[in-house]
């Protein structure tokens, strides 16, 4: 199917999509241009809503009943999709442009087995005869780098783990050999370690396959690490365009440069150096202010000439395909060194607040669900011997992937589960065995806990006010109504949010809006331990750094004990104190962030640093990649829980790692390990992270 | 004289509801004007579905409240008027007394009465007993649905085989051993009464309870007001002088409730309710998984306040969509109760008894029949229509 033609695979030139409701028409992308040229691979970055999933579905042409193309034109290989026909458009799509989406999950057929669907492809596209297909199907999974080819044809997709389902989604975007693949978010929903994998599996295959990609994503790293080019989005436009080594280091926009300062990179620090978030809120589409839609954002803006007329874009002088849709970008000092933010004292840990003493979490599970009972049970064990403690106003980081028992542990201090054995004390009264029915109102009150999902944290048929009275009212403050109302709005006042949102509905609330509310609520009964889990990961980079200041200055000021359960790298190393990194529910490595940042490493925290995508050009970083998923917390491996993963288990003698669980290992000054590697191969580690010499 | 064309009925049928159209356009014109601040209700009215069924319910609905208070209604509907058997629609009536109405305009039945006010009167019956029926089966399911959900394990394993065990059982049959006078005797349905008729109470006092736990001194008051006025109600509908359940001397029971009526409730209740729970069960299931559930467990609350206020205002939408498809089943059950003869008294003009009625003569005479099936028909196609209406616009945006 490859063919001569030579000029852009993609070409989008000036679109404008809108979508039309009952009360007017949403554009939700104005004045769009890009290229994409044979072999390319263009990042599309930008937060949510700011128009970029729109756009690729304005290529696949499938924009809903009230979406339209409303001016412009996308070209694909020279030929305009807008004006095909159905038919010539089925023909195109999943042969020439393939689409993968976000969840790998829903883009299978559950009740299909996976062959099946491979095969398909091919057959519809082609009319491949069914052992072609299944020639041609077993050849991509390897390509994909599946174990066991044959057996995956033969499986269902609920019996693969996410990062296989993605990677069947992967192989089935590439039977048909498409000249464009467009990604929308591939891993988002994936661990970071697994994340890491399925990116270099994608960059691989576009160079095997020579495919253009469009790769759609707000997380600038990763784009970096992808693409050889970047558009960067706003609110429906192009903001800025060009090389990603034009657009990291001459931005030429002021959302750009706003955007990397707000995203923790390594050498922020939350006292000396803290992050800016962009002021104010990401305008609705229906209230775009007039002329320049980052207007009342920036810092640059002049009354009279950015709010005067629409802005196209312009092309930055000098570089190759670079422009910018800024009137004063040529004005700009972009170099001028960034104004210090506030600098704060570091908080003082003070007493410890809370110990952890061989704290163990099991579950059991019965092995048959139907008759279970009677029959053999078998131990899922969460957490196993965790051991820590906690001093006041201080930040500790729980880093861990998904089943690493970091949730498990956040139920049981919390006493939503009671633990199995060990104990946990605060302030020297044992909490592990009273669950939280028996709990006092002021332990209760002590430890709170803030939630990860802003869309979920808040209950959407209570106002606002209502739902933080209701938590003051539990604790027990405030004598009368009034009282506590009048307390309701100091906590508005503390997560600097307006007053008159008292009166709101959470739906009418953005997603770090809500994220304050559940932080106000948190901190209504005077918290002093607070579990922070994932708070910020499922908001948008330049609100994240908001709601993280907001989170330090609330613990400066209550010297509050955070416990801040994460696997973003980038913001733990950015504003904890101390870091425990957990694997199967093991703590594998505890100590001081420079401690777990720098060598020596536990493996698992070394392929964990080197996964996280940073969005630097300066930092050089070592490429590990894991192989495989993490095992089921059901049936974990015997001895060391990483061995099967480990790229340095070949260094220990013996095959311990495979018998023994490792000890837990000081390293002097509070840094532990739990591993079998001699000491001298420990102090051999490098650096995973450098950032070059300027 | 002569017997109306049918142009003249339809003029004169539609003349007779005018008070219904004032109502009508007054409601609509009402709405429309202001949808924008009207919520679920309002978002009705830009759905064309919703705003025909709508339409259509309630016409009904004034013209069952209408006709309770005699307007509408050309005559008595159980008066004979000598002459009028089977007579068809449009027929004069032989020497009409003085500000009688001269004519029969849908005809008239076996026994000599008017259709037409015998299909008004109906109304009043449906409108009356379908929606607080389904109203007294969500509470049941509501109450009991919540905590299977919620809790799971043992209880909702029970719960759930209680329901399945009365949804497995004919209805019909259940319908004929609850009026048989050997059961009534036994005060079966009376007891039945006693326990189903207890939930709201239960609902409301455990939702007041949750909510005012933390501030004793608006609690007591609050509930014993409540709770009194609540228990005073019930005690009054469940006791009657004669019957098994006589708890109440006769000077404190406010009304009495007709023993057919309170049958053909508790039966709508008991069969209505199973399928309620399970809806409830399984939005509780699915909503006992968000966040904010969560964040109201780690606050120490109460599983009563997480039910009740955390997880049920979050599944009203189903809820609603469900309650108004629910109206409909029960008004085709309490046609079908009629026409089995069964709870209402013979002479009753609710629409299944006089379509019983008119089978008779299906043959020969059309109308006695035809009437009140197409009331019921286009009573039920509004209840489904306004359901879909909700479904749909409280799923989009």
């Amino acid at each position: 199917m490859k063919d001569s033609y030579d000029g852009p695979i993609l070409e989008i030139d000036t679109l404008s999509i809108s979508f039309f409701t009952r009360l007017r028409e949403i554009p939700a992308v104005m004045d769009f241009s890009v290229s994409v040229m044979p072999g390319e691979a263009v990042g599309l970055v930008g937060e949510s809503g700011c128009g970029k999933s729109t756009v690729a579905l304005g290529v696949m042409q499938d924009l809903g009943k009230n979406g339209r193309i409303v001016g412009g034109s996308i070209k694909f290989k020279g030929r305009n999709l807008n004006e095909m026909s159905q038919e010539e458009l089925r023909k195109i799509r999943g042969s020439e442009i393939a689409m993968i989406y976000q969840e790998p999950m829903a883009s299978l057929n559950p009740a299909m087995k996976i062959g099946r669907q491979l095969m398909e492809v091919p057959m519809i596209h082609r009319g491949s005869s069914e052992k072609e297909a299944y020639e041609r199907a077993l050849q991509v999974v390897t390509d994909v780098k599946l174990p066991d080819p044959k057996r995956i044809l033969d499986a269902y997709p609920h019996q693969l783990s996410g990062g296989q389902q993605q990677r069947i989604v992967i192989a089935m975007a590439l039977m048909a050999e498409p000249s464009l693949l467009i990604l929308d978010e591939p891993t988002t929903a994936l661990d970071v370690t697994v994340e890491a994998a399925v990116v270099e599996l994608v960059k691989e295959l576009g160079k095997k396959y020579g495919t253009s990609m469009l790769f759609i994503s707000h997380n600038l790293g990763l784009v970096l690490e992808t693409c050889d080019r970047l558009c960067v989005m706003y609110s429906g436009e192009a903001v800025e365009r060009g090389s990603i080594k034009d657009v990291f280091d001459e931005m030429q926009h002021p959302y750009t440069q706003a955007l990397f300062r707000s995203i923790p990179l390594p050498g922020a620090d939350k006292n000396a150096r803290p992050l800016r978030a962009i002021p104010g809120n990401f305008p609705l589409p229906h209230e775009r202010p007039p002329g320049c839609n980052f207007s009342p954002r920036c810092d640059y803006f002049e009354a009279g000439r950015c709010d005067a007329q629409d802005i196209k874009m312009q092309a930055v002088p000098g570089n190759d395909r670079h422009a910018t849709r800024c009137l004063k970008f040529q004005e700009i000092d972009w170099n001028a060194p960034i104004e210090a933010g506030d600098q704060t004292q570091k908080g003082e840990p003070g007493r410890v607040v809370l110990k952890i003493d061989n704290l163990k979490k099991y579950y059991e599970v019965a092995a048959n669900a139907l008759f279970g009972g009677a029959g053999e049970t078998k131990v899922v064990k969460a957490n196993e011997t965790l051991s820590f403690e906690a001093r006041e106003s201080e930040t500790l980081a729980i880093v861990g992937e998904s089943g690493c028992g970091k949730s498990t542990f956040a139920k049981v201090l919390m006493g939503l589960e009671t633990a199995t054995e060990g104990q946990i004390l605060l302030d020297n009264r044992n909490i592990e065995a009273t669950p939280i029915e028996a709990r006092d109102t002021q332990t209760i009150a002590d430890v709170q806990m803030v939630f990860q999902n802003p869309f979920d944290t808040l209950n959407p048929s209570m106002s606002v006010g209502r739902q933080i009275i209701r938590a003051l009212e539990v604790f027990g403050i405030g004598k009368n109504e009034g009282e506590r109302r009048k307390r309701m709005l100091e906590l508005l006042d503390l997560v600097k949010l307006p007053r008159a949102f008292a009166d709101r509905m959470p739906r009418q609330l953005s997603g770090g809006q809500k994220q304050r509310v559940g932080i106000a609520r948190a901190f209504a009964g005077n918290a002093r331990i607070v579990v922070a889990d994932e708070p910020v990961s499922a908001l948008d980079v330049s609100v994240q750094a908001a709601v993280t200041d907001l989170l330090m200055e609330i613990q400066r000021e209550q010297k509050t004990t955070l416990l801040f359960i994460s696997h973003d790298l980038s913001i733990v190393r950015y504003l904890s104190d101390r870091v425990m990194v957990m694997y199967l529910g093991h703590v594998v490595e505890l100590g001081s962030t420079d401690q777990v940042f720098s060598p020596p490493y536990h493996p698992y925290t070394e392929a964990l640093l080197s996964a996280v995508p940073i969005a630097d050009t300066s930092v050089e970083k070592k490429h590990i990649v894991l192989e495989g998923d993490i095992p089921s917390a059901m049936n974990p491996p015997s001895g060391c829980p990483f061995q099967t993963r480990c790229r340095w288990k070949s260094e220990v003698p013996g095959g311990l790692c495979e018998k023994e669980v490792p000890p837990v290992r000081q390293l002097g000054d509070g840094h532990q390990i739990k591993c079998h590697l001699p000491d001298e191969k420990l102090t051999e580690m490098e650096p995973v992270i450098q950032i070059a010499a300027e | 004289m002569e017997p109306l064309s049918w142009i003249e009925i339809i003029t004169r049928v539609l003349l007779q509801f005018t008070p219904v159209w004032l109502s009508l356009v007054i409601l609509f014109v009402l709405s429309i004007t202001y949808k924008r601040k009207l919520g679920l209700y309002g978002k009705l009215f830009d759905s064309t579905i919703g705003m025909i069924g709508f339409a259509l319910v309630m016409f009904w609905v004034f013209t069952g409240i209408f006709g309770s208070f005699g307007m509408i209604v050309t005559h008595d509907a159980l008066a004979q008027v000598s002459g009028m058997k089977n007579e068809l629609p449009g027929a004069p009536l032989p020497n009409p007394d003085e500000g009688q109405y001269p004519y029969y305009l849908f005809g008239g039945d076996n026994l000599a009465r008017d259709v037409f006010s015998r299909m008004v009167k109906g109304a009043w019956i449906v409108v009356q007993i379908a929606p607080l029926a389904t109203l007294f089966a969500f509470m049941v399911g509501i109450t009991l649905g919540l905590p299977a959900g919620y809790y799971g394990g043992r209880l909702d394993t029970f719960l759930s085989f209680l329901a399945n065990l009365i949804l497995a059982f004919p209805v019909i049959l259940l319908f004929y051993l609850l009026v048989t006078p050997e059961i009534v005797e036994t005060g079966i349905p009376s007891y039945m009464a006693t326990v189903l008729f207890v939930f709201p109470l239960v609902f409301v006092g455990v939702l007041l309870n949750s909510r005012y736990k933390t501030q004793p001194n608006i609690r007591a008051p609050l509930l014993i007001g409540v709770l009194g006025i609540m228990g005073w109600l019930y005690l009054s509908l469940i006791s009657e002088i004669g019957s098994k359940v006589a708890v109440l001397p006769g000077f404190l029971d406010l009304f009495d409730i007709p023993s057919g009526i309170l049958v053909v409730f508790v039966s709508v209740v008991f069969v209505n309710s199973p399928t309620v729970f399970r809806i409830v069960r399984g939005l509780a299931m699915d909503i006992k998984t968000r966040d904010y559930v969560a964040a109201a467990q780690t606050r120490g609350e109460g599983p009563w306040y997480i039910m009740l206020w955390e997880i049920l205002p979050n599944a009203r939408g189903p809820l609603i969509v469900d309650f108004c498809l629910r109206i409909g089943y029960t008004t085709i059950l309490l046609g079908t109760l009629g026409f089995f003869g069964l709870g209402l008294s013979p002479e009753s003009p609710d629409w299944g008894t006089t379509i019983n009625d008119g089978r008779r003569l299906l043959q020969i005479y059309l109308h006695p029949a035809i009437v009140p099936a197409l009331s019921l028909l286009s009573m039920v196609l509004g209840l489904n229509l306004l359901a879909d209406g909700l479904r749909e616009e409280s799923l989009r945006d």
